[in-house]
Parts: structure tokens; C-alpha cells; sequence
């Protein structure tokens, strides 16, 4: 929830640039985790699930933050 | 050899079929926000100017509303596993709630927008805000019959601590859903 309202509120500043872009991403990932681990549970469930699910995560936040690096 | 070495692992949660169906769905979802972010490059004015219009107040309460709902699931989940129907079933309706609230929500955004002209051919920025958040929209709504469909069933008996599989597996798609969400909004609404 506090992650939530941390990235409502960069967004709600107009907020921009490279340290906005990182801690956005940070947030989002650090929530894909949770979520990941925590909601759906996958803690302790064979590797290669784990590594599909993180995998995507990880990747998908990875090419946002590259094309993202590009623009600025 | 050692107990660790012969130790099994966890297995996935409900259906086997479901994860498939689920990491197919986020490899679609991962193309599109890919695209997303390709074509902003190309168009960084646009995407930047137009994405001031975009309601966060909205997309922030929509937020905190999935991830409260998937919380919801997983106390449904909890309560089945000792048994306690009563409890299991009133948290799925809880959940299917929060979903009912995401999507009146996400109407009067949209609505806001159409009323004022905006459609998918308005420009690529729209294009893509509109097509991504429909497309959740609508796995929004699938995730909520599902739910409805388990928490009906849970209420005639079908569940208990030895068999939720299928709520299991609902629970893993609407999780996904919530997953989603939590890289459409930084994306879409707020990163820039």
C-alpha cells in the first residue's frame, strides 16, 4: 500500500528523470515480488516456475527501464 | 543422500493448466507494455503530454483496490484450509467486490474520456493507454466470474481443507490480474 502511495505520489509531483524512473521501477518490481512470492505463492515451487515468473518480471522492468534510459 | 537433496519441491498452486494459461496471458501483456515503452521513444512529447490527462487519483485507488482484493483471496484461501466456509466464502464475495469496485472506477475514467471525444484513434498515446487498460479490463472481468463461479461453489459445499484446488487455481488468475496492474499503472500513468 505504502509503495502504492509513494508512486501516486512522484506521479502526482510531475516528477521526472532518471532517479524518479529507477525508484518507479524499483517500486514496481519490489511489488511484482511480493506478489509473485507472497500472493500467488510461488515460494518454494519447482525452479523452473520461478524462474518463469521472475523471469518476466525482471524482464519486462528491464527493457521499460532501458527504452526509458534512451529517452532521457 | 541427504533429506535436503530428496526434499520436493512446493507444488504450484490449483490447476497446472491455469499457470499456463496465466503465463501466457503475461507474455501478451509483456509485449504490449514493451511496445509501450518502444513507441514512447519515437513519440516522447505526445506520450509525456497526454499522459497529464490521465487520471492517477483513480489509477492509485484502482491500485490499492486489486491489491486489497488479492488479499481478500488469499484470507478466502487461508479460511479453506481449516475448514471454515463460512469465512472462505465471504472473503471470495469480498474479492469479487473489489473487482466490481475496479471496474466502476475504470467506467468513469473512460467514460470522462469518451465524453470528451477521446477514442483509440485519437492518437498513439490513447491508442495504447485505451488498448492496454481494456484489455485488462476485460481479464478484470473474466477474474470476477471466475470468482463469483468458486464462491458459489464454495457456498454449496464443494470445498474444504482436503480439496480447493479450484479455488486454488482462481486465486492464481486473479493474482495475475493484480500483477498486471502493477506494471500498467507506473507504466501508463505515472513513469515519464
Amino acid at each position: 500500500m505504502l509503495l502504492t502511495l509513494f508512486s501516486y505520489t512522484v506521479g502526482k509531483l510531475g516528477l521526472s528523470g532518471e532517479l524518479a524512473v529507477f525508484l518507479l521501477l524499483l517500486v514496481s518490481l519490489i511489488k511484482g515480488i511480493f506478489i509473485i512470492r507472497d500472493f500467488m505463492g510461488l515460494r518454494g515451487v519447482s525452479l523452473i516456475w520461478r524462474i518463469l515468473m521472475y523471469g518476466w518480471l525482471w524482464t519486462v522492468i528491464s527493457v521499460i527501464a532501458i527504452t526509458y534510459s534512451i529517452s532521457l | 543422500m541427504t533429506a535436503n537433496s530428496l526434499q520436493q519441491a512446493k507444488l504450484l498452486p490449483g490447476d497446472l493448466a491455469i499457470w499456463f494459461f496465466i503465463f501466457m496471458e503475461l507474455l501478451v501483456f509483456a509485449i504490449a507494455f514493451i511496445a509501450y515503452a518502444v513507441v514512447r521513444v519515437q513519440n516522447l512529447e505526445l506520450f509525456n503530454h497526454y499522459q497529464m490527462t490521465l487520471n492517477r487519483e483513480i489509477g492509485a485507488a484502482n491500485t490499492l483496490i486489486l491489491i486489497t482484493s488479492s488479499y481478500f483471496v488469499i484470507r478466502a484461501i487461508n479460511a479453506i484450509k481449516t475448514d471454515d466456509v463460512k469465512q472462505s466464502v465471504f472473503y471470495l464475495y469480498a474479492a469479487f467486490g473489489g473487482g466490481a469496485a475496479f471496474l466502476c472506477l475504470k467506467s468513469m475514467e473512460y467514460y470522462d474520456k469518451f465524453s470528451h471525444g477521446i477514442g483509440l484513434d485519437s492518437n498513439t498515446f490513447y491508442m495504447f493507454y485505451l488498448s492496454l487498460t481494456m484489455f485488462h479490463f476485460l481479464h478484470v472481468i473474466l477474474g470476477m466470474v471466475i470468482l463469483l463461479a468458486v464462491a458459489i461453489k464454495a457456498q454449496r459445499g464443494a470445498y474444504s481443507a482436503n480439496n480447493h484446488i479450484g479455488m486454488e487455481t482462481a486465486a492464481s488468475y486473479w493474482h495475475m490480474v493484480d500483477l498486471v496492474w502493477i506494471i500498467l499503472f507506473p507504466l501508463v500513468y505515472i513513469i515519464r
